[in-house]
């Protein structure tokens, strides 16, 4: 029951790498994904892992559009704000967080501190000071 | 299509130079995570041009292992830095 | 019609590439250039293993290795370098 969306992600690789739906690759696949060792942490939950698909899913079209946002209007000005970590977070989903807010282009997480902060830089256009 | 291995070419040439004559550690480490993700999408542009998959597969491995050394050598610089 | 969609993913991505990388070359603080070659190492090469993917569909499992694989680690080496660059410590 324990991390099956870990079990998941695995065998979503595999299948990625190998191309091959062949019963043999099958076992294969779910063999190597069994035995590979894996942490025991919180168990994720589906409803967390159906929001995390659907976060990312949002993040990839904001992350071209703040691209072009950026080439447009020249971003000059950086500063670094304190963001708050939304509570009860799971390791995996402050992991996702981090990576959301790494991915788009106007922002990058510095440091997590561990009493629930993120440092994040930003680039600002002039205008807005 | 081989205007667009050109292209690449040219690009790559910009963080090789910034790596060359900048002294500061984190923009030669910043360079060098440029050169490392540009040449294997090279890598994989040349498979499609060629249409040799099995160079696809090792442009499709490199990119999963990933910069796993670079980050390995981000934090050794930031350790020696401290001491 | 594809075609010219992939060309386009791919002249796009190009673009990105050149953008984000050329700012490298300035004189700004790493935390800036780090910001700009996001967009291009990451969103450029994500656009143009699309357009590769619209050429070839055939070996789309690879593709799409490729381009989870190179989102995923480009964004934390990202974090990393920022990290370490920065002092990192605690």
């Amino acid at each position: 029951m324990i991390g099956y969306l870990d079990l998941l992600l695995r065998l979503t690789i595999w299948f990625l790498l190998t191309a091959d739906l062949s019963l043999a690759n099958i076992i294969i696949g779910v063999a190597v994904a069994l035995l590979l060792p894996r942490r025991y942490t919180a168990p994720a939950v589906l409803k967390d892992g159906l929001r995390v698909l659907g976060e990312i899913i949002v993040a990839i079209p904001q992350a071209y559009f703040e691209a072009f946002e950026i080439i447009l209007r020249p971003h000059n000005e950086e500063d670094i704000v304190m963001e708050r970590v939304k509570p009860q977070r799971t390791p995996g989903l402050i992991f996702l967080d981090i990576f959301l807010i790494t991915f788009t282009p106007k922002t990058i997480v510095l440091k997590y501190h561990e009493h629930g902060w993120y440092e994040v830089h930003r680039v600002l256009r002039r205008k807005n000071k | 299509m081989n205007w667009i291995l050109l292209a690449t070419i040219a690009a790559l040439l910009i963080p090789i130079y910034e790596a060359w004559q900048d002294e500061n550690i984190w923009q030669t480490m910043l360079a060098f995570s440029s050169i490392a993700s540009k040449t294997s999408i090279m890598i994989l542009i040349v498979s499609v041009l060629r249409d040799d998959w099995t160079l696809g597969v090792v442009g499709v491995i490199i990119l999963s292992v990933g910069n796993a050394a670079l980050m390995l050598l981000a934090h050794i610089i930031r350790r020696t830095n401290e001491l | 019609m594809i075609d010219t969609l992939s060309y386009l993913c791919i002249g796009v991505g190009i673009f990105f590439w050149f953008w984000g990388t050329l700012p490298l070359v300035g004189d700004r603080s790493v935390l800036f250039k780090l910001h700009s070659l996001s967009v291009a190492d990451t969103l450029g090469s994500m656009s143009i293993v699309v357009g590769l993917l619209l050429k070839i569909p055939r070996e789309w499992p690879l593709l799409v290795l490729a381009l989870i694989s190179l989102a995923i680690w480009n964004t934390v080496l990202g974090y990393v370098l920022a990290y370490c660059s920065s002092g990192g410590g605690d």
